[in-house]
Protein backbone atom coordinates (compact mmCIF):
# COMPACT_ATOMS: atom_id res chain seq x y z
CA UNK A 1 0.00 0.00 0.00
CA UNK A 2 1.16 3.74 -0.72
CA UNK A 3 0.66 6.59 1.66
CA UNK A 4 1.98 10.03 2.08
CA UNK A 5 4.31 10.39 5.59
CA UNK A 6 5.18 13.22 7.41
CA UNK A 7 8.16 14.03 9.15
CA UNK A 8 9.84 17.54 10.41
CA UNK A 9 13.24 18.29 9.60
CA UNK A 10 15.93 17.04 12.01
CA UNK A 11 13.70 13.92 13.02
CA UNK A 12 14.68 10.71 12.85
CA UNK A 13 11.92 8.26 11.08
CA UNK A 14 11.80 4.68 11.02
CA UNK A 15 10.04 3.22 8.03
CA UNK A 16 8.49 -0.20 8.67
CA UNK A 17 8.38 -2.65 5.29
CA UNK A 18 4.28 -2.85 6.05
CA UNK A 19 3.50 -6.51 7.61
CA UNK A 20 7.23 -7.83 6.45
CA UNK A 21 9.03 -8.78 10.19
CA UNK A 22 11.51 -7.16 11.13
CA UNK A 23 14.02 -10.25 9.95
CA UNK A 24 12.79 -10.59 6.32
CA UNK A 25 15.36 -9.94 3.55
CA UNK A 26 14.25 -6.18 2.04
CA UNK A 27 15.63 -3.98 0.36
CA UNK A 28 14.67 -0.33 0.31
CA UNK A 29 14.79 2.54 -2.36
CA UNK A 30 14.42 6.10 -2.63
CA UNK A 31 12.84 7.41 -5.70
CA UNK A 32 13.80 4.16 -7.48
CA UNK A 33 17.27 4.50 -6.36
CA UNK A 34 18.45 1.79 -4.16
CA UNK A 35 19.22 2.79 -0.38
CA UNK A 36 22.79 1.18 0.92
CA UNK A 37 22.01 -1.48 3.90
CA UNK A 38 24.04 0.51 6.43
CA UNK A 39 20.77 2.69 6.33
CA UNK A 40 18.81 -1.09 7.76
CA UNK A 41 17.72 -2.34 10.96
CA UNK A 42 16.21 -5.59 9.94
CA UNK A 43 14.11 -4.82 7.17
CA UNK A 44 13.35 -1.35 8.50
CA UNK A 45 14.42 1.80 7.25
CA UNK A 46 16.25 4.24 9.78
CA UNK A 47 16.60 7.53 8.71
CA UNK A 48 18.74 9.95 10.71
CA UNK A 49 18.39 13.61 11.16
CA UNK A 50 16.17 14.19 8.15
CA UNK A 51 16.55 16.88 5.79
CA UNK A 52 13.96 18.52 2.99
CA UNK A 53 16.31 16.84 0.23
CA UNK A 54 15.20 13.19 1.53
CA UNK A 55 11.61 13.90 0.50
CA UNK A 56 10.56 11.53 -1.92
CA UNK A 57 9.26 8.10 -2.64
CA UNK A 58 10.77 5.73 -0.40
CA UNK A 59 9.78 1.64 -1.53
CA UNK A 60 10.38 -1.57 0.12
CA UNK A 61 10.84 -5.53 -1.83
CA UNK A 62 10.49 -8.40 -0.74
CA UNK A 63 14.84 -9.87 -1.11
CA UNK A 64 14.03 -12.90 -3.61
CA UNK A 65 11.08 -11.99 -5.67
CA UNK A 66 11.41 -8.50 -5.52
CA UNK A 67 7.73 -7.71 -4.96
CA UNK A 68 6.59 -4.58 -3.58
CA UNK A 69 5.68 -5.06 -0.20
CA UNK A 70 5.26 -1.25 0.90
CA UNK A 71 5.19 2.02 -0.31
CA UNK A 72 5.19 5.59 1.04
CA UNK A 73 5.63 9.17 0.29
CA UNK A 74 8.08 11.27 2.69
CA UNK A 75 7.22 14.87 2.84
CA UNK A 76 9.90 16.40 5.34
CA UNK A 77 8.66 19.95 6.19
CA UNK A 78 7.85 22.04 9.14
CA UNK A 79 5.01 23.00 11.12
CA UNK A 80 3.81 26.13 10.44
CA UNK A 81 5.16 29.80 12.33
CA UNK A 82 3.02 31.91 13.52
CA UNK A 83 1.21 33.49 10.00
CA UNK A 84 1.60 37.36 8.82
CA UNK A 85 -2.24 38.71 8.60
CA UNK A 86 -3.18 42.16 7.33
CA UNK A 87 -6.75 43.80 6.78
CA UNK A 88 -7.87 46.67 5.07
CA UNK A 89 -10.56 48.12 3.54
CA UNK A 90 -9.49 49.68 0.54
CA UNK A 91 -13.42 50.09 -0.83
CA UNK A 92 -14.92 51.62 1.94
CA UNK A 93 -17.66 51.97 3.11
CA UNK A 94 -18.77 48.76 0.94
CA UNK A 95 -16.23 45.91 3.08
CA UNK A 96 -12.78 45.24 4.02
CA UNK A 97 -10.46 42.22 3.20
CA UNK A 98 -7.85 40.37 5.09
CA UNK A 99 -4.57 38.70 3.56
CA UNK A 100 -2.51 36.36 5.29
CA UNK A 101 1.30 34.29 4.46
CA UNK A 102 3.50 33.10 6.59
CA UNK A 103 6.86 34.10 7.22
CA UNK A 104 8.71 30.67 6.43
CA UNK A 105 7.59 28.38 4.06
CA UNK A 106 6.41 24.90 5.51
CA UNK A 107 7.40 22.67 2.85
CA UNK A 108 4.06 20.84 3.19
CA UNK A 109 0.44 21.67 2.32
CA UNK A 110 -1.03 24.06 4.68
CA UNK A 111 -4.49 24.72 5.72
CA UNK A 112 -5.99 28.47 6.73
CA UNK A 113 -9.38 28.86 8.58
CA UNK A 114 -10.53 32.56 9.20
CA UNK A 115 -12.83 33.57 11.21
CA UNK A 116 -14.46 37.47 11.73
CA UNK A 117 -16.62 38.17 14.80
CA UNK A 118 -18.31 41.87 15.60
CA UNK A 119 -19.35 42.12 19.18
CA UNK A 120 -21.52 38.96 19.51
CA UNK A 121 -21.69 38.03 15.69
CA UNK A 122 -19.53 35.64 13.63
CA UNK A 123 -19.38 36.72 10.01
CA UNK A 124 -18.41 34.84 7.28
CA UNK A 125 -14.97 36.11 5.18
CA UNK A 126 -15.70 34.77 1.48
CA UNK A 127 -12.55 33.54 0.11
CA UNK A 128 -11.29 34.93 -2.76
CA UNK A 129 -10.57 32.68 -6.34
CA UNK A 130 -7.50 35.03 -6.84
CA UNK A 131 -5.38 35.35 -4.63
CA UNK A 132 -6.01 32.36 -2.36
CA UNK A 133 -4.97 33.78 0.94
CA UNK A 134 -7.44 36.39 0.89
CA UNK A 135 -11.00 36.42 1.65
CA UNK A 136 -13.40 39.92 1.91
CA UNK A 137 -16.28 40.72 4.15
CA UNK A 138 -19.64 43.19 3.51
CA UNK A 139 -20.03 45.54 6.45
CA UNK A 140 -23.12 45.31 8.10
CA UNK A 141 -22.73 47.86 9.95
CA UNK A 142 -21.28 51.29 9.34
CA UNK A 143 -20.14 53.58 12.04
CA UNK A 144 -19.78 51.11 15.02
CA UNK A 145 -17.17 51.25 18.11
CA UNK A 146 -17.11 47.66 18.50
CA UNK A 147 -13.95 46.66 17.10
CA UNK A 148 -13.34 43.26 14.73
CA UNK A 149 -11.79 40.29 15.89
CA UNK A 150 -9.98 38.22 13.03
CA UNK A 151 -8.52 35.19 14.09
CA UNK A 152 -6.81 33.45 11.04
CA UNK A 153 -5.45 29.36 12.07
CA UNK A 154 -2.80 27.66 9.84
CA UNK A 155 -2.80 24.08 10.11
CA UNK A 156 -0.79 21.22 8.83
CA UNK A 157 0.36 17.42 9.21
CA UNK A 158 2.96 18.80 11.78
CA UNK A 159 1.22 21.78 14.06
CA UNK A 160 -0.96 24.47 14.18
CA UNK A 161 -0.18 27.99 14.50
CA UNK A 162 -2.71 30.95 14.97
CA UNK A 163 -2.50 34.96 15.00
CA UNK A 164 -5.20 37.22 15.99
CA UNK A 165 -5.76 41.02 14.48
CA UNK A 166 -8.51 43.15 16.06
CA UNK A 167 -9.10 46.71 15.17
CA UNK A 168 -11.77 49.40 14.64
CA UNK A 169 -13.73 49.88 11.44
CA UNK A 170 -11.98 52.99 11.00
CA UNK A 171 -8.36 52.29 11.23
CA UNK A 172 -7.98 49.53 8.30
CA UNK A 173 -9.51 52.57 5.92
CA UNK A 174 -6.81 52.88 3.24
CA UNK A 175 -7.74 53.31 -0.20
CA UNK A 176 -5.47 52.47 -3.37
CA UNK A 177 -3.08 55.16 -4.76
CA UNK A 178 -4.59 57.58 -6.89
CA UNK A 179 -4.92 56.71 -10.86
CA UNK A 180 -3.82 57.66 -14.36
CA UNK A 181 -1.71 60.89 -12.99
CA UNK A 182 -0.15 63.03 -15.86
CA UNK A 183 1.87 65.62 -15.45
CA UNK A 184 1.75 68.58 -18.18
CA UNK A 185 3.81 71.36 -18.56
CA UNK A 186 2.07 74.58 -19.01
CA UNK A 187 2.83 76.83 -22.07
CA UNK A 188 4.46 79.53 -21.95
CA UNK A 189 5.16 79.18 -18.23
CA UNK A 190 8.59 77.81 -17.34
CA UNK A 191 8.13 77.13 -13.94
CA UNK A 192 4.85 75.18 -13.64
CA UNK A 193 3.93 71.80 -14.49
CA UNK A 194 -0.05 70.60 -14.43
CA UNK A 195 -1.11 67.41 -12.59
CA UNK A 196 -3.87 65.75 -12.61
CA UNK A 197 -5.29 62.08 -10.97
CA UNK A 198 -8.19 60.59 -10.91
CA UNK A 199 -9.72 58.68 -7.35
CA UNK A 200 -8.80 55.13 -7.41
CA UNK A 201 -10.99 52.94 -9.29
CA UNK A 202 -11.73 50.47 -6.24
CA UNK A 203 -13.46 53.59 -3.86
CA UNK A 204 -17.01 53.11 -4.41
CA UNK A 205 -18.43 56.64 -3.70
CA UNK A 206 -16.47 59.48 -3.52
CA UNK A 207 -19.32 61.89 -3.65
CA UNK A 208 -20.50 60.35 -0.39
CA UNK A 209 -16.84 59.87 1.08
CA UNK A 210 -14.40 62.25 -0.54
CA UNK A 211 -10.84 61.43 -0.44
CA UNK A 212 -8.21 63.91 0.07
CA UNK A 213 -4.99 63.87 -2.21
CA UNK A 214 -1.03 64.76 -0.87
CA UNK A 215 0.98 65.79 -3.98
CA UNK A 216 4.97 64.86 -3.88
CA UNK A 217 7.05 65.93 -6.16
CA UNK A 218 11.01 66.73 -7.53
CA UNK A 219 13.78 67.81 -9.67
CA UNK A 220 15.43 64.07 -10.85
CA UNK A 221 18.44 65.48 -9.68
CA UNK A 222 17.68 66.69 -6.10
CA UNK A 223 16.77 64.38 -3.28
CA UNK A 224 14.32 66.45 -1.19
CA UNK A 225 10.66 66.17 -2.04
CA UNK A 226 8.07 69.32 -2.01
CA UNK A 227 4.89 68.30 -0.56
CA UNK A 228 1.14 69.37 -0.59
CA UNK A 229 -1.80 68.18 0.75
CA UNK A 230 -5.20 68.88 -1.50
CA UNK A 231 -8.80 68.60 0.11
CA UNK A 232 -10.34 68.55 -2.93
CA UNK A 233 -10.20 68.42 -6.49
CA UNK A 234 -8.14 66.13 -8.53
CA UNK A 235 -5.31 68.33 -9.84
CA UNK A 236 -2.76 71.08 -9.12
CA UNK A 237 -0.42 73.41 -10.79
CA UNK A 238 2.86 73.07 -9.39
CA UNK A 239 4.13 76.76 -9.48
CA UNK A 240 7.79 76.51 -8.09
CA UNK A 241 9.52 74.39 -10.49
CA UNK A 242 13.06 74.62 -11.92
CA UNK A 243 13.08 75.67 -15.31
CA UNK A 244 14.11 72.78 -17.93
CA UNK A 245 14.35 70.55 -14.96
CA UNK A 246 12.98 67.07 -15.08
CA UNK A 247 10.25 66.39 -12.16
CA UNK A 248 9.31 63.06 -10.79
CA UNK A 249 5.94 63.29 -9.14
CA UNK A 250 3.31 60.97 -7.38
CA UNK A 251 -0.04 61.44 -5.40
CA UNK A 252 -1.11 59.53 -2.73
CA UNK A 253 -4.86 59.58 -1.05
CA UNK A 254 -7.07 59.28 2.62
CA UNK A 255 -10.48 59.45 3.18
CA UNK A 256 -11.43 62.56 4.48
CA UNK A 257 -11.89 61.68 7.75
CA UNK A 258 -10.46 58.41 8.58
CA UNK A 259 -7.95 55.52 7.78
CA UNK A 260 -4.70 56.27 6.40
CA UNK A 261 -2.91 57.84 3.54
CA UNK A 262 -2.84 55.41 0.59
CA UNK A 263 0.80 53.96 -1.27
CA UNK A 264 2.19 55.94 -3.58
CA UNK A 265 0.60 56.02 -7.15
CA UNK A 266 2.75 55.27 -10.18
CA UNK A 267 5.50 58.02 -10.46
CA UNK A 268 5.08 60.52 -13.75
CA UNK A 269 7.77 62.67 -15.24
CA UNK A 270 7.39 65.98 -16.49
CA UNK A 271 9.70 68.97 -17.37
CA UNK A 272 8.58 72.63 -17.54
CA UNK A 273 8.25 73.81 -20.72
CA UNK A 274 11.14 75.87 -21.96
CA UNK A 275 10.80 78.37 -24.83
CA UNK A 276 12.26 77.43 -27.88
CA UNK A 277 15.34 79.39 -29.70
CA UNK A 278 14.07 81.79 -32.16
CA UNK A 279 15.24 80.74 -35.96
CA UNK A 280 17.35 83.51 -37.49
CA UNK A 281 17.32 84.03 -41.24
CA UNK A 282 20.85 83.33 -42.55
CA UNK A 283 22.01 84.88 -46.53
CA UNK A 284 22.16 82.10 -47.66
CA UNK A 285 18.72 81.23 -46.81
CA UNK A 286 17.80 84.29 -48.93
CA UNK A 287 19.88 83.09 -51.70
CA UNK A 288 17.84 79.88 -52.17
CA UNK A 289 14.57 81.77 -51.64
CA UNK A 290 15.30 84.00 -54.93
CA UNK A 291 16.81 81.85 -57.35
CA UNK A 292 14.11 79.08 -56.68
CA UNK A 293 11.49 82.16 -57.30
CA UNK A 294 12.95 82.99 -60.67
CA UNK A 295 11.17 80.82 -63.18
CA UNK A 296 7.55 81.62 -61.99
CA UNK A 297 7.40 84.73 -59.70
CA UNK A 298 5.80 83.80 -56.37
CA UNK A 299 6.28 86.21 -53.34
CA UNK A 300 8.11 83.55 -50.53
CA UNK A 301 5.74 82.94 -47.63
CA UNK A 302 7.42 85.48 -44.37
CA UNK A 303 6.22 83.27 -41.87
CA UNK A 304 8.50 84.32 -39.71
CA UNK A 305 8.13 87.66 -39.70
CA UNK A 306 4.40 87.67 -40.34
CA UNK A 307 3.56 84.78 -37.99
CA UNK A 308 0.12 85.52 -36.80
CA UNK A 309 0.58 84.64 -33.40
CA UNK A 310 3.03 87.27 -33.23
CA UNK A 311 0.99 89.92 -35.20
CA UNK A 312 -0.84 92.44 -33.16
CA UNK A 313 -2.98 95.07 -34.75
CA UNK A 314 -3.06 96.71 -38.35
CA UNK A 315 1.12 98.10 -38.21
CA UNK A 316 2.10 94.28 -38.01
CA UNK A 317 0.42 93.90 -41.36
CA UNK A 318 2.24 96.63 -42.79
CA UNK A 319 5.68 95.41 -41.85
CA UNK A 320 4.16 92.06 -43.74
CA UNK A 321 3.62 93.92 -46.94
CA UNK A 322 7.05 95.92 -46.64
CA UNK A 323 8.49 92.52 -46.21
CA UNK A 324 7.26 90.90 -49.40
CA UNK A 325 7.42 94.10 -51.19
CA UNK A 326 11.14 93.77 -50.85
CA UNK A 327 11.56 89.94 -51.29
CA UNK A 328 9.50 90.95 -54.56
CA UNK A 329 12.11 93.29 -55.83
CA UNK A 330 14.72 90.86 -55.22
CA UNK A 331 12.87 88.68 -56.93
CA UNK A 332 12.93 91.15 -60.17
CA UNK A 333 16.42 92.10 -60.08
CA UNK A 334 17.56 88.30 -60.77
CA UNK A 335 14.77 87.20 -63.31
CA UNK B 1 -40.32 77.42 -2.46
CA UNK B 2 -38.22 79.91 -0.97
CA UNK B 3 -37.03 79.49 2.33
CA UNK B 4 -36.90 81.96 5.17
CA UNK B 5 -34.07 83.99 4.20
CA UNK B 6 -35.39 84.21 0.47
CA UNK B 7 -33.05 81.73 -0.67
CA UNK B 8 -34.80 78.96 -2.77
CA UNK B 9 -35.12 75.82 -0.40
CA UNK B 10 -32.88 73.70 -2.62
CA UNK B 11 -29.96 76.12 -1.92
CA UNK B 12 -30.18 76.71 1.36
CA UNK B 13 -30.43 73.09 2.15
CA UNK B 14 -27.05 72.92 0.35
CA UNK B 15 -25.68 75.38 2.10
CA UNK B 16 -26.62 74.39 5.54
CA UNK B 17 -25.27 70.80 4.50
CA UNK B 18 -21.96 72.12 3.48
CA UNK B 19 -21.77 74.22 6.69
CA UNK B 20 -23.38 71.08 9.03
CA UNK B 21 -20.49 68.99 7.32
CA UNK B 22 -17.74 71.63 7.89
CA UNK B 23 -19.43 72.33 11.68
CA UNK B 24 -18.84 68.02 11.71
CA UNK B 25 -15.51 68.49 10.79
CA UNK B 26 -14.43 70.71 13.60
CA UNK B 27 -16.34 69.00 15.91
CA UNK B 28 -15.07 65.58 15.64
CA UNK B 29 -11.38 66.60 15.22
CA UNK B 30 -12.27 68.43 18.54
CA UNK B 31 -13.35 65.28 20.24
CA UNK B 32 -10.44 63.53 19.25
CA UNK B 33 -8.40 66.10 20.94
CA UNK B 34 -10.89 65.95 23.94
CA UNK B 35 -11.03 61.89 24.07
CA UNK B 36 -6.74 62.51 24.74
CA UNK B 37 -7.73 65.07 27.61
CA UNK B 38 -10.22 62.93 29.15
CA UNK B 39 -8.04 60.15 28.94
CA UNK B 40 -5.03 61.82 30.81
CA UNK B 41 -7.46 63.62 33.48
CA UNK B 42 -9.23 60.60 34.41
CA UNK B 43 -6.07 58.29 34.66
CA UNK B 44 -7.32 55.78 31.94
CA UNK B 45 -6.03 53.65 29.69
CA UNK B 46 -6.81 55.00 25.98
CA UNK B 47 -7.31 50.87 24.91
CA UNK B 48 -9.66 50.51 27.70
CA UNK B 49 -13.32 48.72 26.12
CA UNK B 50 -16.15 50.27 27.47
CA UNK B 51 -19.28 48.22 26.99
CA UNK B 52 -22.26 50.04 25.78
CA UNK B 53 -23.56 52.71 27.65
CA UNK B 54 -27.19 53.20 28.65
CA UNK B 55 -28.54 56.44 27.54
CA UNK B 56 -25.79 56.91 24.94
CA UNK B 57 -27.02 56.66 21.51
CA UNK B 58 -25.12 54.40 19.30
CA UNK B 59 -23.64 55.50 16.14
CA UNK B 60 -23.58 52.55 14.44
CA UNK B 61 -26.33 51.13 12.06
CA UNK B 62 -27.10 48.40 9.37
CA UNK B 63 -28.62 49.73 5.54
CA UNK B 64 -27.19 53.13 6.23
CA UNK B 65 -27.13 53.51 2.61
CA UNK B 66 -30.43 52.95 2.22
CA UNK B 67 -31.63 55.27 4.74
CA UNK B 68 -34.32 58.18 3.33
CA UNK B 69 -33.22 62.18 4.57
CA UNK B 70 -35.81 62.22 7.02
CA UNK B 71 -34.63 59.21 8.89
CA UNK B 72 -30.86 60.48 8.91
CA UNK B 73 -31.66 63.76 9.96
CA UNK B 74 -34.19 62.81 12.90
CA UNK B 75 -31.46 60.14 13.82
CA UNK B 76 -28.96 62.61 13.86
CA UNK B 77 -30.79 65.16 15.92
CA UNK B 78 -32.10 62.86 18.61
CA UNK B 79 -28.46 61.91 19.00
CA UNK B 80 -27.06 65.45 18.85
CA UNK B 81 -30.09 66.02 21.81
CA UNK B 82 -29.00 63.06 23.70
CA UNK B 83 -25.36 64.62 23.93
CA UNK B 84 -26.23 67.95 24.59
CA UNK B 85 -27.52 66.32 28.02
CA UNK B 86 -25.26 64.09 28.35
CA UNK B 87 -21.96 66.47 27.85
CA UNK B 88 -23.76 68.44 29.99
CA UNK B 89 -24.05 66.12 32.90
CA UNK B 90 -20.11 65.07 32.24
CA UNK B 91 -19.14 69.21 32.79
CA UNK B 92 -21.01 68.96 36.01
CA UNK B 93 -19.46 65.92 37.35
CA UNK B 94 -16.52 67.31 36.54
CA UNK B 95 -16.83 70.21 38.26
CA UNK B 96 -18.16 68.06 41.33
CA UNK B 97 -15.28 65.80 41.32
CA UNK B 98 -12.25 68.26 41.06
CA UNK B 99 -13.96 70.89 43.20
CA UNK B 100 -12.99 73.42 40.77
CA UNK B 101 -15.23 75.18 37.62
CA UNK B 102 -12.35 75.74 35.39
CA UNK B 103 -9.54 73.12 34.04
CA UNK B 104 -8.76 72.33 30.59
CA UNK B 105 -10.54 69.47 30.67
CA UNK B 106 -13.78 71.44 31.76
CA UNK B 107 -12.97 74.36 29.09
CA UNK B 108 -12.45 71.45 26.39
CA UNK B 109 -15.96 69.80 27.28
CA UNK B 110 -17.92 73.15 27.30
CA UNK B 111 -16.35 73.68 24.05
CA UNK B 112 -17.68 70.54 22.33
CA UNK B 113 -20.61 70.96 24.53
CA UNK B 114 -21.33 74.39 22.29
CA UNK B 115 -20.53 72.91 18.90
CA UNK B 116 -22.67 69.53 19.44
CA UNK B 117 -25.76 72.15 20.63
CA UNK B 118 -24.92 74.08 17.28
CA UNK B 119 -24.45 71.18 15.59
CA UNK B 120 -28.05 70.05 16.77
CA UNK B 121 -29.76 73.55 16.03
CA UNK B 122 -28.20 73.04 12.45
CA UNK B 123 -30.36 70.16 11.89
CA UNK B 124 -33.48 71.46 13.80
CA UNK B 125 -33.02 74.50 10.92
CA UNK B 126 -32.64 71.59 7.83
CA UNK B 127 -35.79 69.89 9.49
CA UNK B 128 -37.46 72.69 9.26
CA UNK B 129 -36.82 72.86 5.77
CA UNK B 130 -38.50 69.76 5.02
CA UNK B 131 -41.51 71.04 6.31
CA UNK B 132 -41.13 68.46 8.79
CA UNK B 133 -40.29 70.71 11.55
CA UNK B 134 -38.11 69.37 14.48
CA UNK B 135 -40.12 67.14 17.09
CA UNK B 136 -40.06 68.22 20.62
CA UNK B 137 -37.28 67.83 22.68
CA UNK B 138 -38.12 64.97 25.14
CA UNK B 139 -38.36 66.16 28.94
CA UNK B 140 -36.56 62.99 29.97
CA UNK B 141 -32.90 63.72 30.62
CA UNK B 142 -29.78 61.61 30.81
CA UNK B 143 -29.47 58.31 33.57
CA UNK B 144 -28.87 59.42 36.60
CA UNK B 145 -24.89 58.23 38.36
CA UNK B 146 -25.07 58.95 41.70
CA UNK B 147 -25.17 55.30 42.15
CA UNK B 148 -22.02 54.70 40.11
CA UNK B 149 -18.67 54.35 41.20
CA UNK B 150 -16.10 56.94 40.21
CA UNK B 151 -14.47 55.09 38.21
CA UNK B 152 -17.61 53.78 36.63
CA UNK B 153 -18.27 56.91 35.75
CA UNK B 154 -14.88 57.73 34.18
CA UNK B 155 -15.41 54.63 31.79
CA UNK B 156 -19.17 56.25 31.41
CA UNK B 157 -17.45 59.42 29.94
CA UNK B 158 -15.17 57.53 27.56
CA UNK B 159 -17.86 55.72 26.40
CA UNK B 160 -19.73 58.86 25.87
CA UNK B 161 -16.96 60.99 23.78
CA UNK B 162 -16.08 57.72 21.62
CA UNK B 163 -19.29 57.34 20.47
CA UNK B 164 -19.98 61.39 19.81
CA UNK B 165 -16.86 60.94 17.87
CA UNK B 166 -18.24 58.34 15.72
CA UNK B 167 -21.64 60.48 15.22
CA UNK B 168 -19.24 63.46 14.06
CA UNK B 169 -18.18 61.08 11.25
CA UNK B 170 -21.20 59.57 10.54
CA UNK B 171 -22.94 62.78 10.48
CA UNK B 172 -20.59 64.37 7.88
CA UNK B 173 -21.26 61.09 5.95
CA UNK B 174 -25.00 61.51 6.42
CA UNK B 175 -25.24 65.46 5.35
CA UNK B 176 -22.96 64.60 2.58
CA UNK B 177 -25.95 62.17 1.69
CA UNK B 178 -28.46 64.93 1.87
CA UNK B 179 -26.49 67.33 -0.28
CA UNK B 180 -26.68 65.02 -3.44
CA UNK B 181 -29.37 65.25 -5.55
CA UNK B 182 -30.58 61.77 -4.79
CA UNK B 183 -33.70 59.80 -5.68
CA UNK B 184 -33.10 57.99 -2.45
CA UNK B 185 -33.99 61.52 -0.43
CA UNK B 186 -37.26 61.05 1.38
CA UNK B 187 -37.56 65.02 0.23
CA UNK B 188 -40.01 65.59 -2.50
CA UNK B 189 -38.80 67.32 -5.91
CA UNK B 190 -38.22 70.87 -5.45
CA UNK B 191 -40.14 72.92 -7.13
CA UNK B 192 -38.87 75.45 -9.44
CA UNK B 193 -36.36 77.55 -8.06
CA UNK B 194 -38.31 81.47 -7.78
CA UNK B 195 -36.37 83.73 -9.89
Amino acid sequence: DSHIQYERVGADVTMKCGSMDWDAAVTWTANGTDIDPSHLNGSYLILKNVDLTQSGQYSCYEGSSWRLKYQTYLRVGMPPKEPVLMCRSNNYPKGFYCSWHLPTPTYIPNFFNISVIHGTREMVCEKDAFPKNRCHIRYVQLFSTVKYKVTLTVTNALGKNSTTFTFDEFTIVKPDPPESVVAKPVPNNPRRLEVSWQNPSSWPDPESFPLKFFLRYRPLILDQWQHVELSDGTSHTITDAYAGKEYIIQVAAKDNDIGTWSDWSVAVHATPWTEEPKHLTTEAQITETTSASTSSFMPPPTTKICDKGAVVGSGAVAVCWTAGLVVAAYGVLFI
Amino acid sequence: MAAADGLPATLRRRDLCSRGIRLAGKMRSDVVDLLDTYVEWQGLDPSASVAAVEGVPVAAVEHWDEQTGTQRLLENLAAYRAFRALLTQMLEEQREQLDEADTALGRALAAVLLQVSAFAYHLEELLRLECRGPPSEEVAGPSPTAHLSLFERKLRGLGVLRELAQWAVRSARDLRQLAKPSPGSSLPPGPAESP
